[in-house]
């Protein structure tokens, strides 16, 4: 019985979930009319992440080239150790890192803000004022989420493979060929590569975004509903930003 | 009830309303007649507000119908209701300002959402509707920095920024000080006539809304218990009317929300455990 309940529950989120997105995309034309709102959702979502992204980037670039310096030395192959870090960043860690780093980051924040704006009545304001709040309030946070993924998966993977990150130990520190490091990445690296990444970023943005806004939408209006949102946003994209780099992966994997 | 057709703005019939298994309105008939201030009194929790939710059609009736200008808000579709809200002005119980705009921007949100004016009517317009609550001086503040009374009347201004022809004030006069109170009476009043607007009121502040409505009704237990003028509410027949107008604690209305069990019963548990 109380099996039952969980599932029918969890099915009835989906469903909610599904029209929610669906509603944010019919809002969507509306507000890329109004480019302001977009621009200033861009400034709070994407500006404000880039420290915690740059630096991100630059440690685990660092960290990258440390390992694989000393796994490529082994084969006297250091001078691909670009390629090695280039990969793993495109690839992998630059998507789905700074997508966690988005959730915890930017999807707390607007959860937070709409549980928020929902729980004073401001939401419910608005509607008495004619004017949809997911048009309003919603659809150009979720644009501003969506265009902000793929730039800060971009810086990401830029300072990772740079003279801050990959760069800095690779070449400065353990003696890597500077010509060796740019012209294998350069080679190796397909644009059909940063392709993939590009997917994998705007998907897991579109999903943080969804998530985000989802749990404040329909946040209980009360400090408790508001705490439980922002909870269940960073927990929840965390796990489906993994599962969909699985799926993700799997496909592109040849 | 002889007003007829065009005398009346909204007419409430037979509307129920329940929150899942509780009741709050168990088939209500109101008519807020057009052009005039009515007053709707009830004790805290009877469902005034839930009552002016309904009218803006954000809640669904069980049953029962409420038009606004001869218009069923409840068979709308979301355009013709958003149609019909911009000439619904609400002042909501605790202003629900938006919090990441300054005042001005708040009392210019549904201008430059709806008006299509240029910036500097915009502007005209705003400085005009605070200047009318008293708070132009605290235009620039923003809604963390002034007090609830004062963001009560920044909703004021908001919410007859775009001349509606209706406006719905849910408690307006709860944490005015007497002056502020006393301004905010005669501007309720003036706007009505000014503007030829319909006003709601909706408070438990009963002195101060009779002196100022036209008409009023006593709602509760998801009744309405009495209707008329003001003298004639004064002078009420019913019980209830009289304990909820003098303020008395005993009567037919009981001061506590419904307990399932007595007050003996659920300390004993307690001294049990
Ligand atoms: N969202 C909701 N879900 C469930 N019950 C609710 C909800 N909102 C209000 N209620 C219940 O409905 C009843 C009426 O609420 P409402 O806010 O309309 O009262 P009110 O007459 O405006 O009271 P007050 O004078 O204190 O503002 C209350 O008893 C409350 O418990
Ligand atoms: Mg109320």
């Amino acid at each position: 019985m109380k099996a039952l309940r969980i599932v029918t529950d969890f099915l009835r989120g989906i469903g909610e979930a599904t029209f929610f997105l669906l509603a944010i995309v019919a809002a969507l034309p509306a507000a890329l009319l109004r480019p302001r709102l977009v621009v200033q959702q861009l400034y709070m979502i994407g500006v404000l992440s880039l420290i915690i992204i740059v630096i991100s980037g630059s440690f685990i670039g660092m960290v990258l080239a440390l390992q694989g310096y000393r796994t490529l030395a082994d084969f006297g192959a250091v001078s691909s150790l670009g390629v090695v870090v280039a990969f793993g960043v495109v690839r992998e860690l630059g998507p789905v890192v700074t997508a966690l780093l988005f959730a915890g980051r930017a999807g707390s924040a607007l959860a937070a803000e709409i549980g928020l704006m929902k729980a004073t009545d401001q939401l419910s304001g608005m509607e008495m004022m004619a004017v949809d709040p997911i048009q309003r309030v919603v659809a150009p946070r979720f644009l501003a989420g969506f265009i902000a993924m793929p730039l800060l998966a971009s810086i990401f993977s830029l300072m990772a493979i740079g003279v801050a990150g990959g760069h800095l130990i690779g070449v400065s520190l353990l003696g890597v060929d500077e010509g060796a490091y740019w012209s294998q990445i350069h080679e190796k690296l397909h644009p059909h590569d940063i392709v993939e990444s590009l997917i994998k970023s705007l998907v897991f943005g579109a999903a943080v975004n969804w998530i985000a806004l989802y749990q404040g939408y329909h946040a209980a209006p009360t400090s408790e509903g508001v705490s439980r949102a922002t909870t269940s946003t960073v927990v929840v994209s965390s796990l489906v930003v993994l599962a969909l780099d699985f799926v993700l992966t799997s496909f592109m994997f040849r | 009830m002889t007003s007829t057709g065009q005398d009346v703005l909204v007419r409430v019939r037979d509307l129920r309303f329940a929150f899942g298994p509780r009741a709050i309105f168990d088939g209500i008939d109101i008519d807020i007649p057009r052009g005039k201030v009515t007053a709707i009194m009830g004790p805290s929790g009877t469902g005034k507000t839930t009552l002016l939710r309904l009218i803006g059609g954000q809640w669904r009736p069980q049953a029962g119908s409420i038009e606004f200008d001869g218009v069923d808000v409840h068979r709308q579709p979301r355009r013709k209701l958003f149609e019909l809200r911009k000439r619904m002005g609400m002042l909501f119980q605790n202003g629900a300002l938006l919090t990441d705009l300054s005042v001005f921007e708040n009392v210019a949100f549904p201008l430059r959402e709806h008006s299509g004016l240029p910036e500097s009517m915009i502007r005209d317009v705003v400085l005009m509707k605070l200047e009318a609550v008293g708070l132009r001086g605290a235009a620039a503040l923003y809604p963390e920095q002034i007090s609830g009374g004062m963001a009560r009347r920044v909703a004021l201004a908001r919410a007859i920024a775009l001349e509606p022809a209706m406006v719905m004030y849910d408690e307006p006069f709860t944490g005015q000080d007497p002056i502020s109170m006393g301004v905010l009476m005669r501007l309720i009043r003036t706007l009505n006539e000014a503007l030829g607007l319909t006003s709601v009121i909706v408070s438990h502040d009963v002195e101060e809304v009779l002196s100022i409505s036209d008409y009023a009704y006593v709602v509760s237990g998801g009744k309405v218990l009495d209707h008329g003028t003001p003298q004639a509410i004064r002078s009420s027949a019913s019980e209830f009317v009289q304990q909820f107008l003098l303020g008395k604690p005993d009567g037919p209305v009981r001061f506590q929300y419904k307990a399932e069990r007595s007050y003996a019963a659920d300390l004993l548990d307690g001294a049990a455990a």
